[in-house]
């Protein structure tokens, strides 16, 4: 397991490295993209016009929304790092340690709350951009895949602690 | 823990010392300790055996049950 963990870490980074910058292209592309909407919408925007138009409202909400997706997606980043912290654990020979039952749940509190969070702004971006938005298409997609693998790290977590315990009992047993 | 362990007594009545007798039943120092402080969870028949042989006495004269 110490010499496979070496590997993981290996291939946790290449996830981690390629998923930012994926992330950060994205983010990218989407600046260009609000830029070039602004230039559009300046152009036939009527100056009499308030700021606070119901257009301009809408538009904003869209932009907020989007970075709010983004955010999210940025901590999912960050729950995979926790593997590397897993990994390391375990190069130490601390399997089960309070470390590795923390980092499980918290990985799992992610995963959940990526998906719920994400499934909820997707809905508030559907009804800003007037698009249909079906949930059970939602949750076939991607959800399907985060939400089972954030209860399994719950789970896991909870194993975890237990081992710890047998453990400790059989450190004390004579 | 209502099982209490009488190990010191029995080592000064066998005039032996604790490092002593880890030795002899192949256990560690530390491990001997946490035998001794009565932190230990459970007891190996096969460790017992071998105190039991070391000191020469029975697993009574080791192990005591008071009630809390």
């Amino acid at each position: 397991m110490k010499d496979n963990a070496n590997i993981l870490a290996f291939i946790t980074w290449g996830i981690l490295l390629s998923s930012a910058s994926i992330l950060i292209s994205d983010i990218n592309q989407f600046d260009f993209d609000q830029f070039k909407e602004f230039q559009n919408w300046a152009k036939t925007a009527n100056k009499s016009n308030t700021w606070f138009t119901s257009q301009n409202a809408i538009q904003w909400s869209y932009y907020a929304i989007s970075a709010g997706l983004f955010f999210w997606r940025g901590y999912l980043i960050y729950g995979f790092s926790y593997f590397l912290s897993i990994l390391k654990e375990i190069e130490k020979g601390n399997y089960f340690s309070h470390k590795n039952i923390k980092y499980f749940k918290k990985i799992g509190n992610i995963f959940i709350w990526y998906t719920v969070n994400v499934l909820v702004l997707r809905f508030l971006l559907a009804l800003t951009n007037n698009s249909t938005f079906n949930f059970f298409n939602e949750l076939k997609a991607e959800f399907t895949f985060l939400i089972p693998a954030g209860l399994a790290f719950y789970i896991l977590g909870d194993i975890f602690k237990r081992a710890k315990e047998t453990e400790e009992e059989n450190k004390l047993t004579i | 823990m209502p099982i209490i362990v009488n190990l010191d007594i029995m080592l000064t009545k066998r005039n032996m010392k604790s490092k002593e007798l880890a030795e002899i039943i192949g256990i560690t120092t530390a491990n001997m300790s946490i035998l001794k402080s009565g932190k230990a969870k459970a007891v190996r028949f096969s460790t017992l055996e071998a105190i039991c042989k070391a000191l020469d006495c029975q697993p009574g004269d080791i192990l005591e049950f008071i009630e809390d």
